[in-house]
């Protein structure tokens, strides 16, 4: 019934003849419009030659392919990994905020705030550019890894905060009348629970890390994005490399979205993330 | 070099750096939000192509990294008939990308809305438009004052995508590359603009809340 | 309280409607007459609630036709919403405009719908208010009330369109117990004063005080109807005695 309608349904009434009519004709009116969109795209491709095999035949090449999941295979080893320490620093910066220590606590609070307010790219200049000036070489893993783990920090712990809160009060209460201490309680009865709320929003996370691991190029770290550089001066192919590229991390960013929902629909849980906090 | 030399030697170039970070975050913002309305409105649209392709207009900008979006603008489509400034790349790309966001914003404004507020609408004979005008747009534009100070931020934080193209001023991030290059500066470079994105956003954090303290509807 | 005979205010003549494989209405012939205090009452599931929003077309049928003051319910555009002005609707939910003020709730339909001047509008909100009893409240947000104030704003809402007919969808059925009466007694008040009025509800004292005639509804059909007196006292159908049998313990 009207509870279960989505609102973007529930905003119109159920047509009458005339809407019904004004409906189709839209729909006659748009189709035709969003037809003449796509075709205008591929003749543009067409008329500048960008449609020529020789920009796209190398795509059947399983070298090409080797080349680019490659980088891809190094994508994901900065995704995963950055996304762990991420994950373990967004975990410590919470609980040193929630804890009774008070200068801990404004420490944790004021670093998870400046992480969260920082551009990546601000820290991957500081890894590539600042930090080498003072003798200390990284390796390109790490000058990406890093600064993209420190800028998805502050918000982990913000989304590891929020798990916190959502855990019902009771369940603490409960455990504080059986005399627990608040490191037990936090530790045995919260932190369990909160993490579970928190593994949907965890994932969609690692699309904002897939998508900050894209500059990996600046460090010359050998990524899907760098890759694909590569073989753009190879092939001289840059629309087609550039296009398919792109299409790639759609597809994954995509695929990691629809799995956080799924998860957060399982769980019964919602998905927390930059826009759902407080901002700074 | 510490902070106080390079505001010395280059103070005069971080104030425009600073300003044109501003003015590219506000551009883009403003942009975001009227492409974002806009395709908010063909995703509510009872008409379901207009639907399918709001849909997948959202879905591509908000999963593309914005790199990758900047290299197809900047490199790509010169070979395709259209040859933009840098400038207009940067906020092209960064518009797209905030539009995106910001029509998923309004769609979770317009979701939190309820089926009932609407029926009610309906019952003392407000029509179509008189429901979206004064039902839908107020209660899902107040609902949104959060996750739009958030998407503001989010904003300005992109804008440090400025950096990988040559831009006059540098933004804030292209600034500690600009300073490295002419000089040792280097920490008091990265210093001064944390200082600023940290300090910019602190604001635009509080001033977001106030607002929402202001506006926010209780259900 | 004497009923006329000449058109009925409300009339549904041989309505149907399903929601998929369900048939939630089944041939519903019912007309409503000025001043007639009409109460529907029947199991959950029955389709009570659905008939009720098919009146002012908040539900769609499949066939049948359904007419107020002798006119065909219009099907869309500025018609039906003209229409839905003259029929006032009370929600389970209250469902009052969560971002607008009491008195904003009361007079957004007079100052927008009818294009009453804004000081006489507002002036005729407060009266309203005074009578439903929560004029004092006139400046906060719907949230700052309780449910049965809440609701009986949602009553005043209504009334500011100068209804010609009101329906009530289980008006009671959200509230606290303590809070039933003071909402009760509002639309007790309204019927004295000759509303034309659809009620459905679970208050069988308030049905049996107030109604003019009882509508009994199961599996999408109007089963019986009659004075309240006669239903409550001698119902005719198994089905009724069975759902009067089941309430008795409340």
């Amino acid at each position: 019934m009207s509870a279960n309608v989505s609102m973007r349904d529930a905003l119109y009434e159920a047509p009458g003849p005339k809407t019904r009519r004004r409906v189709a004709i839209g729909t006659g009116i748009s189709v035709v419009l969003l037809l003449g969109l796509i075709a205008f795209v591929i003749r543009q491709f067409y008329v500048n030659d960008q449609l020529n095999p020789r920009y796209w035949s190398f795509f059947a090449r399983w070298t090409t392919w080797r080349f680019l999941l490659r980088g891809l295979a190094g994508t994901i080893r900065v995704a995963f990994t950055a996304g762990i320490i991420a994950m373990i620093l967004g975990l410590l910066l919470m609980l040193g905020r929630i804890s009774h220590n008070r200068p801990l606590s404004v420490a944790c609070h004021v670093i998870t705030d400046l992480f969260r307010s920082l551009p990546s790219l601000l820290l991957i200049y500081f890894f590539f550019l600042v930090i080498p000036k003072y003798g200390l070489r990284m390796p390109s893993f790490w000058m990406i890894t890093v600064p993209v783990a420190l800028a998805a920090s502050g918000v982990l712990a913000e989304v590891f905060r929020a798990g916190v809160n959502a855990v019902p009060k009771g369940q603490s209460e409960a455990a504080m009348a059986l005399g627990m201490t608040h490191g037990k309680i936090t530790r045995k009865i919260v932190l369990p629970q909160a993490l579970r709320i928190v593994v949907p929003s965890l994932v969609s996370q690692l699309v904002v890390v897939v998508k900050d691991t894209t500059v990996a190029y600046v460090v010359s770290y050998p990524d899907l994005m760098q890759n694909a550089r590569v073989l753009i001066s190879n092939y001289d192919a840059l629309v087609s490399m550039y296009f398919v590229v792109a299409l790639i991390y759609i597809a994954i960013n995509y695929a990691t979205n629809q799995f956080s929902i799924y998860l957060a629909h399982r769980e019964g849980t919602s998905i927390m993330s930059r826009t759902t906090e407080n901002p700074v | 070099m510490g902070v106080t030399e390079v505001f010395t030697t280059f103070g005069d170039v971080y104030l425009r750096s600073v300003l044109s970070t501003w003015l590219m975050t506000a551009v883009c913002f403003a942009g975001g939000l009227a492409l974002g309305i806009l395709v908010t409105v063909l995703r509510v649209s009872p008409v379901k192509p207009l639907r399918v392709a709001g849909d997948v207009y959202v879905q591509l900008f908000r999963n593309i990294p914005t790199v990758s979006l900047l290299v197809i603008f900047v490199y790509a489509l010169p070979y395709l008939g259209a040859t933009l400034s840098y400038r207009t790349c940067l906020l092209a790309c960064v518009i797209l990308v905030v539009s995106s966001f910001a029509s998923e914003n309004f769609m979770s404004g317009i979701n939190a809305i309820g089926v009932g507020q609407i029926e009610a609408a309906r019952s003392i004979g407000l029509t179509f438009v008189q429901i979206v005008r004064l039902i839908v747009i107020p209660q899902s534009l107040r609902t949104t004052v959060l996750p739009m100070t958030n998407l503001l931020i989010a904003t300005l934080l992109t804008t440090a995508m400025g950096s990988q193209v040559p831009l006059t001023p540098p933004e804030l991030t292209g600034m500690v590359n600009y300073v490295n290059s002419r000089s040792v500066a280097g920490i008091s470079a990265f210093i001064v603009s944390a200082i600023c994105y940290a300090g910019t956003s602190v604001v635009l954090g509080w001033l977001g809340n106030k607002l929402d303290e202001k506006v926010r509807i209780v259900r | 309280m004497a009923i006329e005979t000449a058109t009925p205010v409300i009339e549904l003549r041989h309505v149907d409607k399903h929601y998929g494989p369900l048939h939630v209405l089944r041939d519903i012939n019912l007309s409503v007459a000025k001043g007639e205090v009409l109460v529907v009452i029947g199991p959950s599931g029955s389709g009570k609630s659905t008939m009720c929003r098919t009146i002012n077309r908040l539900e769609t049928i499949d066939s049948g036709e359904i007419l107020i003051e002798g006119t065909p319910l219009p099907q869309e555009g500025k018609e039906l919403a003209a229409l839905r002005a003259k029929v006032g609707m009370v929600f389970q939910s209250f469902n009052l405009f969560a971002h607008k003020t009491i008195l904003q709730n009361v007079t957004m339909g007079p100052i927008e719908v009818l294009h009453t001047p804004r000081e006489q509008a507002e002036a005729e909100a407060m009266e309203l208010l005074r009578r439903v009893g929560v004029d004092s409240q006139a400046a906060k947000v719907p949230a700052q009330l309780s449910g049965g104030q809440q609701q009986r704003v949602a009553i005043a809402r209504s009334l500011a369109m100068h209804p010609t007919a009101m329906l009530f969808d289980e008006p009671t059925s959200a509230l606290d117990p303590e809070m039933i009466n003071e909402v009760l007694a509002v639309m007790v008040e309204l019927a004295q004063e000759g509303m034309t009025m659809v009620v459905v509800t679970h208050e069988m004292n308030f049905a049996r005080r107030v109604a003019n005639r009882v509508v009994f509804m199961a599996d999408g059909q109007i089963v019986e109807q009659n004075s309240p007196d006669e239903f409550f006292d001698h119902p005719q159908s198994q089905r009724a005695k069975d759902f009067l049998e089941s309430i008795k313990g409340h």
